[in-house]
């Protein structure tokens, strides 16, 4: 089945539109920036606080224990990274990975607040091209992150390289609801009441509507696993959260 | 001042290698940039986080690398 990942050579999906594959990370990037100071809570806001309830669910899949090495891309303003050294009770080393420096900014901020500054790293860098070498991670993860990745699969392929064999990969992102009902009320949610909250809150209409239209044209469920597997990361399992609305693949390097 | 030249963790040094060549990084604590020596390119560090990101990066020797295309034509 073709998804609507493999289309025209050279676009790359931004929203609904197709732009020149060159032009979207500069895009992508631009959309951080601008709401990188909101960001945290229009997530609030805008889920009503589930993404709270997922990224727990990410955090308790990954099973951190003590001495752990994590790379989370597309790590932003931090959420995964200091729910997973609370986990480990600050034993372990979290580098957070994202191509808006503005979004990292923001995380090392939080940090700073919460005294975490020496275990986490901030790199500003690219998921498809990752400045680290071969079997570095004992665990990589993507949350809310791989939408905006242009090729997904070179990212894919990257994070099974960093991590070492018995490294986990997990990644968490919005998904195809499964439920007719919940789908149509989320379809009408999503496109009207998000961009709302974002002229409102964040000052930005139009990176809101990227969101909403970047999630209708994610990958589904299977076609993830797929995408997942063919990057060589292996035992790929799914789950749904909220019927959909969010799924949480998890991998290993074997 | 001292914020500008904020320093990078040594740690975090020794884990870092260039994007797409893994080629090691050489800090240059006075320029706050790390340079590949191999693709010729060095990196900025701005406020602390280093930007790894090529387009980013500054030319520099002779070092025609072009990893872009190289990175365009895998």
């Amino acid at each position: 089945m073709p998804s609507r990942e493999e289309k025209i050579k050279g676009t790359a999906d931004f929203g609904f539109r197709d732009v020149p594959e060159r032009d979207k990370p500069s895009l992508v990037r631009a959309v951080f920036d601008s709401v990188a100071p909101r960001y945290d809570l229009m997530n609030d806001l805008m889920s009503g606080g589930l993404h709270r309830l997922w990224k727990a669910a990410l955090i308790d899949r990954l099973m951190p224990r003590p001495g752990m090495a994590l790379l989370d891309l597309a790590g932003g303003t931090g959420d995964i990274a200091f729910r997973f050294l609370d986990a480990v009770k600050r034993q372990g080393h979290a580098v957070v990975l994202d191509a808006s420096p503005a979004m990292l900014a923001v995380g090392r901020d939080r940090a700073m607040d919460r005294g975490l500054l020496g275990a986490i790293e901030w790199i500003s860098g690219d998921a498809e091209a990752l400045p680290f070498p071969d079997r570095t991670f004992d665990a990589c993860t993507i949350a809310f992150g791989l939408r905006n990745v242009t090729h997904k699969d070179r990212a894919l392929a990257e994070a099974r390289r960093v991590l070492r064999p018995g490294g986990r990969f997990l990644c968490l992102e919005f998904s195809h609801v499964v439920l007719p009902l919940l789908d149509q009320l989320y379809r009408r949610y999503s496109f009207s009441v998000v961009p709302w909250l974002g002229a409102q809150v964040a000052g930005d209409r139009e990176a809101y509507e990227y969101l909403v239209e970047s999630i209708r044209r994610f990958p589904d469920q299977e076609t993830l696993s797929g995408m997942i597997a063919t990057a060589g990361l292996e035992r790929v399992q799914l789950r749904n959260l909220s019927g959909g609305i969010a799924a949480l693949h998890s991998a290993w390097r074997i | 001042m001292a914020k500008r030249s904020r320093a990078i963790d040594p740690r975090l040094l020794e884990v870092l290698v260039a994007p797409i060549s893994q080629a090691p990084l050489r800090y240059d604590s006075e320029a706050q940039e790390l340079i590949s020596d191999q693709d010729g390119l060095a990196f900025p560090i701005r406020d602390g986080i280093p930007i790894l990101l090529i387009d980013e990066a500054r030319q520099i020797g002779d070092a025609p690398a072009a990893p872009a295309a190289a990175h365009e034509s895998e």
